[in-house]
Order: structure tokens, then sequence, then C-alpha cells
């Protein structure tokens, strides 16, 4: 029996690798065949085409394009991950809120977007909203006089010089935060006084973040228009904003259906029982329920998470050049198809590991303070 | 922690996969090797056709005789060259080119599937055999001939690129865009071409932005997120010509900054099914040269006039007695009278669909006229 | 919704305002901002459905939005399987309410029948809207035909197959299944699958590609809790590359790369392409989901099957996969949802004539190009996803509130 159960095993993976080996033999038959090479070489050709929003010019090799694929992937996945988060979160509450008419605002958004493909809202956002609803840049509106807002792109003031200076204060500035809302967590219970660790850290934070921001330079510099487009500041160009907004607006709806779902999930009891101690409805909420809530969130937000990283190679339906749009531009000069795409398959699957590690990560971490 | 470590696992079998499927040929199965642990790597190394090429030829004939259908890679949203009309059915000067091609080979011009392929994916299509040829206003490079496992044939359109802007924009040359932004389509040679043409005029290479989908660039284009619009001239004319504010509200700046020859492509390494497209494509421009259209097609098969007789296929007298001239390219030998009589010769196609676009003949014209097209003799 | 506003004392009408609306000053002033913005919108949007909306893209491009470029003189085959289709769902609902009848399930056994059709307006009316705003939009007396052939086929089935004898519903039961393949055959003979397009190429990808996906994704789900190990990992394997990917991704590199693959002679169409991406892709989330299942169930079902001699695939296939299955059709259907909406990404990666490529189409036709009717398009392609998955969601929570699924 045992010995029937390995020959049954391995005869599977037998067909299976074998499946593998006659496709592997197909792709190389037909690329031999057709003069396309099957190897990685084709990475150090050069690109042939322009990437906009990014100083990369079509002499550039191959490699370099998707370098800036992936790290357009990840903007728009962090940032939406953040806003989606925050916006869900809201959404989320509001359906829980005693005024009938938030409650039912909330759930006709709810209801209304999570029905509708997300790529109606991508192509939606771009041409029916960033193209048409923002002005031209002959006419942009200047709010404030601080920023420019046009239909090739919101322009908003930024510190200029280098990326780094500003990663390393922040960096610094995070590890500061850190320290500080440690020791008050250690004073706390020490003494017995309210550790208030969030409002500490956020106030070290904010403090060294602006000195070291002065120390490295505190050049801002603001938006100017210039002939046909702008000069100075930071540009949020009209393709991402409509795969970002998309992004955020869609996966809001299901995030606010997690949020919902985890406080329903929280036992009735322990908001009664924070009641009785007589703490606030602000207390009640912030101390006792939300973050039991939030542990019974976070898998599946993790998994929105993921869906939302992938969901991101949508931009490619509005020219945002992620890293999707950077492959199949590129297959469609010259770039082998089945390297490129195996390679772009691979580093997603990277990007989900990684994800899905961190989710875990704090998924431990959460299961941890239950003791 | 299980599932961290098995999603390692699974990253480590895909990159074995990844590898092992692409690592160059000339370290013959040693890389199969190390993904599939040893001796069944045969398979592998048994399947790729040794001599470049060799063994596809004469396939694809025999393939589209065999399903009588010529699946024509094209596309449905370009005016003139290729759209569909309310009917659901391809017109267009590319579109008849299909059918040019289906009426030589398989002696009926309804035997065409259009197959609406991308720009991004028009060479992978072709090379996937999921079509035939492929006439889809495809402009003829060395790097697409090298690298794209494509032939390209005789042009159909000898094409260059130009640059069109709003009329009221108040731009009229190059130099004028400096700092804007120009659109162009993904995936095509105009992409590169704009940034080569402003650097060579010594200008600030203004910003490129690509689009997928035509007609996402327009919307685009008519709402301002660009200033100019680079393509071929020949769809900038047609652009211009359907545009909503009218054509006069656009202008295509002067001066053509690149060779563009449009030629239907086919698959590499199948030499007689890339004469067979290539001489249907000649028979069109033969038959002008001729002055034999679809109109006088049945009474030239009667003509006097050896060369034209030989050319429609009827009978010509010659030493042995009256024969029908057979040149050997694997099609009917009445291929072009069908081509000629049921989509018509070079002008009459060019007259139905490029000319209400306003583009005179210019380098189309016949080689009789000044211009490039010039058929090999058919004898 | 219940609105408390019907004819009702004025003190109840206060209470609710005050209790509802106005609880806290902060309550009131969101009352009004919200109120007043909420009006707007709603006053915003029944302006554009009747007013300023320029419908007529959609009332001319009608047919390409539902059916693509289906061949206008075979267009009665559309409706003969949509009424089928009708006749097939009425009959497994007449089944499905006699055997929750002989099981005392049955939710709306002691309703009226008035009380009863209520019900279902209440659970479809979705559908009504959206089929009511279609045939509106119609210029042809066919679909409306049709509409109403369906609607009789509907309860016919469901009188039909309510008191049909128990003996025949397997029979049924079977030829419904087997109904959506027999129509694919029978529109196919007019117009191959590769030529469709419109809604009717979302539903027939949607379709076969969730009845597809389900065997695999049990066996999937079965393989990766075997106890063989080799097996274990190779399904591991498969389902976390599948699901770490990104369908677009998937459909894109299918497009230009699955051709490499095999023998340029069976090189597939791009149909068969999409569904092929689509079975794979929603397997490996089917897998997932039928082995939360599986873990769900206690382990004594098991045991008790095999102490009554079963061998262990009865054991699987009898009692444990039947228990899995219905605990986890919320969850299915949820990933089936999911699956219809992502239909439309075979425009994007593929080129092929779906609905939402025909709503961007349409907007440069001659007549209607760069007067930005997108709306008017994708508003309406929204609506009939939203009848769609509203549908669907509605009727599998309805399904989990029966099966007290989360109320353990």
């Amino acid at each position: 029996m045992r010995v029937l159960r390995w020959v049954f095993q391995i005869a599977v993976v037998g067909a299976v690798v074998g499946l593998l080996l006659v496709l592997i033999g197909n792709v190389r038959s037909n690329s031999s065949e057709l003069g396309i090479p099957t190897g990685y070489d084709y990475l150090d050709n050069p690109a042939g085409f322009p990437i906009a929003d990014s100083d990369f010019n079509q002499r550039q090799p191959v490699r370099d394009a998707i370098r800036i694929g992936v790290i357009n992937t990840l903007r728009v996945s962090l940032i939406g991950i953040v806003l989606a988060t925050v916006l869900g979160t809201l959404i989320g509450l509001a359906r829980l809120s005693q005024n009938w008419l938030l409650r039912n605002a909330a759930r006709v958004y709810v209801e209304v977007i999570r029905n509708i493909p997300l790529l109606l809202i991508v192509i939606f956002a771009y041409a029916g909203i960033a193209l048409v609803l923002f002005p031209r840049i002959t006419e942009p509106w200047e709010p404030l006089g601080i920023a420019i807002i046009s239909n090739r792109g919101v322009v908003v003031p930024w510190h200029d010089a280098s990326g780094w200076g500003i990663v390393a204060v922040g960096a610094v500035a995070g590890v500061v935060a850190w320290l500080v809302a440690r020791l008050r967590r250690r004073h706390a219970d020490r003494t017995g006084t309210p550790a208030r660790s969030g409002l500490w850290g956020g106030v070290a934070f904010a403090v060294v973040a602006a000195a070291g921001w002065l120390l490295v330079g505190a050049d801002v510099t603001l938006p100017e228009l210039a002939g046909r487009g702008t000069t100075g500041g930071i540009r949020m160009s009209p393709e991402f904003f409509a795969i970002l907004f998309a992004l955020v607006v869609y996966t809001a709806s299901h995030i606010a259906e997690i949020v919902r779902g985890s406080i329903q999930a929280v036992p009735r009891g322990q908001a009664e029982a924070a009641s009785a101690l007589a703490l606030s409805g602000f207390q009640r909420s912030w101390f006792v329920v939300l973050p039991q809530a939030f542990r019974i969130a976070v898998p599946p937000l993790g998994n929105q998470y993921l869906n939302l990283t992938k969901n991101s190679t949508l931009g490619s339906a509005v020219s945002y050049f992620e890293l999707a749009q950077v492959t199949s531009i590129s297959v469609a000069n010259g770039a082998p198809a089945v390297p490129s795409y195996l390679l772009t398959l691979l580093i997603f699957l990277a990007i989900s590991l990684v994800l899905s590690l961190v989710v875990n990560v704090v998924n431990r971490r959460l299961a941890l303070v239950e003791r | 922690m299980p599932r961290i470590s098995r999603n390692w696992l699974t990253l480590f079998a895909a990159s074995a996969l990844l590898f092992s499927a692409c690592t160059s040929d000339d370290d013959d199965g040693s890389a199969a090797d190390t993904a599939a642990a040893g001796d069944t790597a045969a398979p592998a190394d048994t399947a790729p056709a040794g001599e470049e090429g060799g063994g596809a030829a004469g396939e694809t004939l025999a393939a589209v005789q065999e399903a009588d259908v010529v699946r024509c890679g094209t596309r449905d949203d370009l005016p003139g060259f290729a759209t569909v009309d309310a009917n659901g059915d391809h017109v267009g000067f590319d579109a008849d080119f299909c059918r040019v091609i289906a009426a030589a080979v398989l002696g009926d011009a309804t035997k065409v599937e259009f197959v609406d392929v991308a720009t991004e994916d028009r060479f992978t299509a072709l090379q996937s055999g999921e079509i035939d040829v492929l006439v889809r206003n495809t402009t003829w490079t060395a790097t697409r001939d090298g690298t794209e496992g494509v032939t390209f044939l005789q042009p159909t359109f000898y094409d260059g690129q130009g640059m069109m802007v709003a009329a009221d924009s108040g731009i009229t040359d190059l130099a004028g865009l400096e700092g804007g932004v120009v659109c162009v389509a993904a995936g095509t040679t105009t992409e590169g071409n704009v940034a080569t043409e402003f650097e060579r005029l010594g200008l600030q290479v203004p910003e490129i932005q690509s689009f997928d989908d035509v007609n996402l660039l327009q919307q685009a284009f008519q709402e301002g997120r660009c200033d100019g619009w680079s393509s071929d001239r020949s769809q900038l004319t047609g652009l211009r010509s359907n545009y909503p504010d009218g054509p006069d509200a656009l202008v295509i700046l002067e001066g053509t900054f690149s060779k563009e020859p449009l030629a239907p492509g086919v698959r590499d390494g199948d030499s007689q099914w890339a004469q067979a497209v290539e001489w249907a494509v000649f028979a069109t421009i033969q038959a002008e040269e001729f002055g034999i259209t679809s109109e006088n097609v049945d009474q030239e098969q009667e003509s006097d006039n050896p060369s034209i007789r030989g050319f429609l296929g009827s009978e010509v007298e010659g030493d042995e007695g009256a024969a029908v001239l057979d040149p050997g390219l694997g099609l009917p030998t009445d291929f072009a009278f069908q081509v000629i009589s049921q989509v018509g010769n070079y002008g009459e196609i060019y007259e139905e669909h490029i000319t209400p676009l306003g583009l005179d003949r210019g380098t189309n014209a016949l080689w009789t006229d000044g211009g490039l097209l010039y058929a090999p003799p058919y004898r | 919704m219940g609105i408390p506003f019907a004819p009702s004392p004025p003190g109840r009408v206060t209470r609710w305002v005050r209790r509802n609306l106005f609880r806290t000053p902060f309550d009131g002033v969101v009352t009004v901002v919200g109120g007043a913005l909420a009006l707007y919108v709603v006053y915003r949007l029944v302006r554009f459905v009747l007013v300023t909306g320029r419908w007529d893209v959609v009332r001319d491009n009608l047919k390409l939005f539902m059916v693509g470029r289906y061949p206008t003189v075979h267009l009665p085959r559309v409706s003969v399987s949509v009424i089928v289709a009708a006749l097939a769902a009425g009959l497994v609902a007449g089944i499905v309410h006699r055997r929750q009848l002989a099981a005392g399930t049955s939710t709306v056994a002691h309703l009226s029948p008035a009380a009863r059709v209520l019900d279902l307006v209440q659970r479809f009316w979705p559908v009504l809207l959206g089929a009511v705003l279609v045939l509106a939009l119609t210029t042809t007396p066919g679909p409306t035909l049709t509409a109403v052939g369906a609607l009789i086929a509907a309860v016919l089935g469901r009188v039909v197959g309510a008191r049909l004898p128990k003996r025949s519903h397997w029979v049924v039961v079977l030829a419904a299944v087997a109904t959506p393949f027999v129509l694919v055959g029978y529109l196919a003979d007019a117009l191959g699958w590769d030529g469709w397009g419109g809604m009717m190429l979302n539903i027939f990808l949607a379709v076969v590609s969730i009845i597809l996906c389900f065997p695999l994704g049990v066996f999937m789900a079965l393989g990766r809790r075997s106890h063989l190990p080799l097996i274990r990992w190779l399904c591991t394997g498969l389902i976390e590359v599948v699901r770490g990917a990104p369908l677009f991704v998937l459909l894109l590199m299918a497009n230009v790369a699955l051709g490499f693959f095999v023998p340029r002679e069976w090189a597939p169409s791009d149909v068969m392409r999409a569904i092929t991406v689509f079975t794979i892709f929603t397997g490996a989330y089917v897998a997932e989901i039928v082995r939360g299942g599986l873990q769900s169930l206690p382990r004594g079902q098991e045991e008790a099957g095999r102490a009554l001699g079963l061998s262990p695939a009865r054991v699987t296939f009898l009692i444990v996969l039947p228990q899995a299955l219905r605990n986890v059709i919320p969850a299915q259907v949820g990933q089936f949802i999911s699956l219809f909406k992502d239909t439309v990404l075979v425009g994007a990666a593929m080129g092929l004539f779906e609905v939402l490529r025909v709503a961007t189409a349409v907007t440069t036709q001659g007549e209607f190009q760069g007067q930005n009717l997108l709306p008017e398009t994708f508003g309406f392609v929204a609506l009939l996803f939203w009848v769609g998955s509203y549908t669907m969601s509605q009727e599998s929570q309805r399904i989990e509130h029966k099966l007290g699924v989360g109320e353990r």
C-alpha cells in the first residue's frame, strides 16, 4: 500500500514535470524557429520606447524600464493601501452609525461600488474625470496659489533636493518616535498614568522631522506654469490619479465591509462592560472595541492589500506605466514574450510574498498580545 | 509559519521554472537538468527544430487551404485603413488587402477571418500562429525584421511620420512643442521617432505620453492632455478628416520625420506562403499598370495582349500550343483574376478608402507616374 | 427599506427623526450637510438619467452592447436561448421549492400568493429594473417579446417543476446542468464563439469558466489536503503561484505568450485562452474556499464514516465534500461574482469585443465622438454588472441565512 502510494505520487509528479518539459521544449522550438531569443540577454538591449512621467528615454536598457515599472507599481500600491484603509475604515464606521442617513449613504456606496467592475472605474476615472473635470493647462485651477491643477496633472509644492536626505530624516524621526513611545509605555507601566504613547511619539516624530528637514536644507519648490507645462513641485499625472482613485474607491468598499464585520464580531459584552466601567463613547471604541476588531480584521485586510497590489496592473488600461504596462510595451518593442512575462509574474509573486509575510508578522504579533 | 515557508517554496519552484524555461539555447539542456533534477531533460532537447525555420516551409499555405480561410491580423479603429461598420464587417484599405490575399489563395475574397490584434501583441499573434498574415498598418524596420520573427513583404503603403496639433494652439513647427506633451500610440515606431527627431533638430524633447487605445488617445488629445499628436501622416489625415470638431480644427505640421513603409508581414521561415501573399499584393499593382479594373476584368480576360492573358490566367498561345501560365507560386493560375474581379486593383482600393481621407497618391503612385509602386513582371 | 414615513401618527415620525437623524448636535450637522449633499447627488443623477443623458448612444448601439456582432438574422437564437434558460431556472426553482416544502425549510410556504410575488419582487427588483431600462431603450419588439416569453417560461417552469414527481428530479437537474452547453452550441452554430461580443461574451465566459473551474478547484483543494506529500506540494505550489499572480497579467500573457507553449498548429483562439486563464485562476481561489470548508468540518464526520467501513474515497465524496461544499456556498458565490466582473478584462488584455470595449468604442462613432458620452455608456454597462452582481450577492446572503453560516 505504501509503495503503491509512492508510485502513484511519483507518477503524478513525473507527469507534471514531463508536461513542463514538453512546454519548455515547445517554447524553445517555437522560438528558435522564429529566431526569437529565449534568454534574458534582452534586458540589456535599448528599450526603444520612452516612459511618460519619468526621465527614462528610449536608449536606456529594458532593465531600467522594468525597474521603473516596479517602482511605479509599488508607488501606486502603497499609497493606495494607505488611502483605501482610511476611506474604507471611515465608510465602515459610517455603516454602523446611528444616523440613518449616514448609515444608508455608506450602504449605497458599498453596494454600488463593489458590484461593478474595477476596470470600468479605472477608465472612467481617467476619461470621465481626470481628463474632463480637470481644466486645461491654459486655464488651470490654482488653489491658494500653491498648487496647479489641470488635466496634465496635479502639481503641489515639494521638497527639493535628492530623496535620500528626506528618507534619512524620516528614518531617524521614526526611530526617535519609537523610542519615545516605548519610554512612555514603560513609564506608564511603572506609574499607572495614561501612556498616550501615540501622542508623544507623534510629537517626537514631528519635532525631529522638522528639525532634520531644516538641517537638510528645507528647500521647497513651488509649482509654476511654464509654457505648456509646469516646473517645480511634484506632479501627479492624470494617469496616476486615475488608477489611484479607482483603486482607493474600489478597495475601500471592500475594506468597509471588513471593518463593519469585524466590529460587529466583537462580542457585545465587551462594549457593555466598557460602559459599565463608565468609559466614554470614544474610550469605549478606541480602547476596547476597535483593538479587538482590528485583530479580527487583519487577515482579510491583508487579502485586500494583496488584491489592490495585483489590481494596480489595470493602470495599463490608462497608460500608467506600472510593471504590466512596461512589460507589454517592451514586448511590443521586441522583447521576447515568454521570458518577459515570466519575469513579471515572478516579480509579482515576490511582491505578494513580501506582503503576505508582513501581514503574517502583524497577525502573529497581535495574537501574542492576547496572552 | 508553515504558510510562509510554503510560500518560499513556491517562489523557489517558480524561479527554477522561469530560468529553466529561459536560459539561452547554447547551453543545451544543462538548465533543464537543474530544474528537473536529471535524467528527464531529453524531451526539451529533441524538440527544437535544428535548421532555422527549415521545417516550417510550406506549412502555412497548406494549412490555410485546408482551413479554407485566411486569418488576417488587422484592427477595428483606424479610419481609412480598418474600421468596423454597423454590420460588424471590416472595411478599409488594410481590410481589403486581407480580402486580396483570400481571393488569391482561396479564390474567394470573403474567406477571411479578421482577427483584431492590438498594437502590442500583433507580432506575437503572428509568431504564435494565431494569424496567418498581418496587414495592420505595420512599419517595416530592420529590428522588427530581425527580432520579431516576421518577414515583411511588398509595402502596400509608403508613409511617413508627422505631427498634428490643434489649429488654435498657435503651434506652427516642432519647436513650438518644446516643454509640451506629445501623445503617440504605444508599442509603435512612432514612440521612439519623436524623441529622435527632436534631438536631431537640437530641440528639448517634449514629454511623450503613449496610449494603447487610439480612442483614449483621441479623447486625451481633444481634452488638451497633449499638445501634439504624432503618427503616420496617413493616419493623421484620416483622424483629422473624422475629427468631431471638423478637420479645420487640426493642423498637420509641415515635415515628415521618418520613413514608414507599411507592409504586410508573415512568419519567418515559410517562403512559399510569403511568396503567395507578396504576389497577391503585386497583382493589384500590376493590374493597375495594365489598366485592368474590377469593371473590365472580364473583357480583359479575352484581351489580345499575351501579357495580360497570362496575368489573368487565360490560355496563352505558345510554342507548344495554348497553355495557362503557371509560375509555380502555389497559387491558382487565375489568382490575379480573382483578386481584381472580387476586390479591385491597387488604384481602386486606394480610391475607395484613402482618397476620401484627403490623401493624394503621392509616393503611392505607380512607378510610371513617378511613385514607388513597382511590381516585378509576371512571366 | 422599510422607511417608517408611512401613515403613522406624527409623534412616531418625530420620535424616529430624533432618534435616527438628530441624536446629538454633531449628528444634526451631519444630517443637514449630508442630506443636502445626498439630495444634490440624487437630483443630478435623476436629471442625468431622465433629462441630460444622451441615451441615444446606447439605444442606437444596443445590439452591440448586448450581443456584439452576432448576425441580425440569427438574433431569434438568442431569444430562444434566453427563454430556454428561464424555463430551466424555473424548473429548478420549482423542484427546490418542493424539496424545501418536504423538508420543512421553506420560508415562503406560509405566505399568500400575493405575498410570495411581493417576496420575489423584493428579491429580484434589480433584475426587473434592469430589464425595464434595457427594454425602454429598444426600438424593435423582439427584446420585449423575449422578456415576456422568458417570464412566462420561468413561471411555467416553476409551476411544472413543483408538480413533477420526485423520481424525475434528477433528470431535470441533469438537463438543467446540460442546458448551458446545449445553448452555447446552438448559439455558436450561427456564429462561432470567437466572433461573439458584447454582454453575451461576458456571460458566456463567466458561465463556462464557473462550470469548469469548480471541479478543478475541488480537486486542487483535496490535493492540498492529501496525505501524500508530493501531491500536496504540487497542489499547494500551483494554488499559491496562481493566486500570487495578477489576473490581468495572466490574461496578457495568455494573449502573447501562450502560443509559444504549444505546437503552433494548436494555438488556441482568444476566447479559449480567456476561458483557460479564468478557469485556472478562479479554480485556485475556489480551491482555497473549499479547503476552508473542509477544515471547518469536524473530524468526527470523517472518523464516523471510516467507522462505518466506508472506503476513503466514499468518505470524501459522500460525507465530507457535500457538507463542506454546502458550507462554502456563499463564499463561492462571492468568487463567482468577481469572476463575472473580471470578464471585462478580456477587452483590455486580449482585444476581445466584450461589453466594456463596446462602451468605449461606440463613443468614437461618427455622430457620437468627442461629446464625452462615457458617463452614458459606462453607466449603462455598470448597471448591467450591478444588476447581476448585486442580485447574486443578495441571493447568497439569503442562502447564508438559511444555512446558518456565521451563526455558530
